[in-house]
């Protein structure tokens, strides 16, 4: 098997992907994504000079216009009911640069 | 007690219409047997008792007025949705721990319009979570047990939805298919399950896995019950970009049969290493049956439908990656409490929120869409899409639909397969039919010779022709035994009163 990725580059991608990892999960995460990539492989094979790609699946598709029209939308406090925390109509997250009120 | 869940489409929408019985009765009939039998099953997370004896009362009121015509192609049957799917009074957990206080603040169009269409809702089934698995055990709620045998899986990603419909704890479900999600559940739990070409029933509302591939679709227990329900779903929706008005009655075909219908197999399928040769069989045996109802088999060739998984496993993880990053732990969803800095929280919340198999995929979608990486898989696989779509294209100019094997075995144990890349290979025959936004459907076709579990055979259909394979499955399913329903389901679990 070829190692794709490092346990190093594990813990690069889950800090990337904002996803906290527990130390001793790394080793069999690190295992299960180089297997997976591996498994991947196939698609590396195949001569696919000059061939365009396709992003979905439907065929001539064109862009539909109207008339700008008011719909209904969530109201603020419906937008706001599902929130950790909420303050004077707004979420309220922690410090974004650190070093905040953990309160 | 009658379990009326058990009863068809047609039996509960005329014996309603002649008022053999109530849709209050039914109703009622329905939530007291999940309420026994669910205990052997755990196919539901949430039972909408109100929302079901609301609509039951909507519909008795309508049709002692004598407006039954209003009342919808769905009139009082009883149905459930999978998980990821909004719908007003509920929550959305996509059985993820991640959304497990979620409460839905709208509703998706295909919940909608099957409720609109008469429809009572019984509540919210289980699913792998996020829909990342062919087993229902990454749930974080816990794993559904097949009916069939309850110490085997029954099959996922909308495994709930299989296990409801062949419990007879639904007469019809909804459920996704991203890469065989509707249909290999359904061939594990010996129900029809139809994956409608992308695009004909609308995406707005249901969890985004691979936007790309995801379609919406219903189980049931016989063709027509799963025809009745696409009409009732299906249509041109504007809040879904990819939506279309495709104007077809799902059931128009039903009693056409096959006479002259142009059929194909494909070899590499049937020769596939993996495919066990009970499943082969019953392949082989359905051909057989639609040839003498007067079908033509002809050998169609899918020269790239083997990128098919490898694609597949890069072009799903990208757009998960993509769209599973909305989970910002603020504004809705877990969020780990107690923490100085946003960038913590974060962490902690998805890292908490979300289980091993969605942060394997989240992590491998990443990867691949990282810089120099994304040369070696992701435009490859986006091209290699292009090449599927024309194999199938150039297949479905001699054949009205294709006859495949939907997945390589039966459903198997707990814990049989715990290595995530032998769990893919249960895709192996369903993937391509997203990748190339054909329709695909799951049809019964009896119990294996070895495992005594059930099978199905796939059919799959051209896009937007979904009627062709519609039309097939109707035919062939005239050549089987009627039974749906797992040993001991058939009469409920809530006992005679």
């Amino acid at each position: 098997m070829t190692q794709h990725l490092t346990e190093k580059d594990v813990r690069a991608i889950a800090q990337y992907v904002r996803i906290g990892l527990p130390e001793e999960e790394v080793g069999q995460l690190s295992i299960d994504l180089n297997n997976i990539i591996d498994s991947l492989k196939p698609i590396t094979t195949y001569d696919l000079e000059g061939v365009e790609p396709t992003y979905h699946p439907i065929d001539g598709l064109s862009n539909v216009m109207r008339e700008d029209a008011k719909g209904r939308s969530l109201t603020q406090e419906e937008a706001l009911a599902r929130a950790s925390r909420q303050q004077d109509g707004c979420f309220v997250v922690p410090a974004i640069l650190g070093g905040g009120d953990a309160s | 007690m009658t379990n009326f869940a058990a009863y068809g489409v047609r039996e509960i929408r005329d014996g309603i219409a002649a008022k053999d019985f109530s849709a209050r009765e039914v109703a009622a009939s329905c939530l007291a047997n999940i309420a026994a039998a669910d205990t052997e099953v755990h196919a539901f997370l949430e039972v909408s008792e109100a929302l079901a004896l609301g609509q039951a009362d909507k519909i008795d009121a309508a049709i002692s007025e004598g407006r039954l015509a209003e009342c919808g192609i769905l009139a009082g049957v009883p149905v459930a949705f999978k998980d990821n799917m909004n719908q007003l009074g509920t929550h959305t957990t996509c059985s993820s721990r991640m959304l497990a206080e979620y409460r839905s603040s709208y509703g998706a169009t295909c919940v909608e319009k099957a409720i609109g269409a008469g429809a009572i809702p019984l509540g919210k089934l289980n699913m792998d979570e996020f829909a990342f698995g062919s087993s229902t055990e990454t749930s974080y709620f816990g794993a559904t047990r097949n009916p069939w045998d309850t110490g085997r899986v029954p099959g996922g990603s909308s495994g709930g939805s299989a296990a409801a419909v062949a419990s007879a704890q639904a007469c019809v479900t909804l459920g996704s298919d991203t890469g065989g999600s509707i249909r290999q559940p359904a061939s594990f739990c010996g129900v029809v399950g139809v994956k409608p070409s992308y695009g004909v029933v609308s995406r707005y509302g249901v969890v985004g896995f691979a936007s790309s591939l995801d379609q919406v679709g219903p189980l049931a227990r016989t063709v027509e019950d799963a025809a009745f329900a696409l009409n009732a779903i299906s249509g041109l929706d504007l809040r879904d970009c990819m939506s279309k008005d495709t104007q077809t009655d799902f059931t128009a075909r039903l009693a056409e049969g096959v006479s002259g219908m142009r059929v194909g197999i494909v070899p590499a399928f049937m020769e596939a290493p993996g495919l066990d040769g009970e499943v082969k069989a019953k392949v082989e045996e359905a051909a057989e049956n639609l040839e003498k109802l007067g079908a033509t088999f002809v050998e169609v060739d899918l020269p790239h439908a083997q990128a098919a998984m490898s694609a597949y496993y890069v072009l799903g993880p990208c757009e998960a990656f993509s769209n599973l990053a909305r989970f910002d732990s603020v504004r809705y969803g877990y969020c780990d409490p107690g923490h100085a800095d946003l960038g913590s929280q974060y962490e902690a919340s998805r890292g908490k929120g979300f289980g091993m198999e969605t942060c394997r995929r989240i992590m491998l979608g990443s990867y691949l869409l990282s810089a120099g990486v994304y040369d070696t898989y992701y435009y490859p696989a986006a091209q290699v899409r292009t090449l599927i779509t024309h194999d199938y294209r150039q297949a479905f100019e001699k054949v009205a639909c294709i006859l495949a094997p939907v997945t390589p075995r039966t459903a198997f144990r707990f814990g049989e397969i715990s290595d995530p890349t032998l769990m893919y290979l249960s895709d192996m025959f369903t993937v391509s039919v997203n990748i190339a936004g054909n329709g695909g459907m799951s049809l019964p076709v009896g119990l294996g010779a070895d495992s005594g579990l059930p099978v199905g055979v796939q059919l799959i259909s051209p896009q937007f022709k979904d009627e062709n394979m519609i039309q097939a499955a109707a035919a062939l399913e005239s050549c089987y035994d009627h039974v749906r329903i797992a040993p001991g389901f058939a009469e409920g679990k809530a006992g005679a009163r």
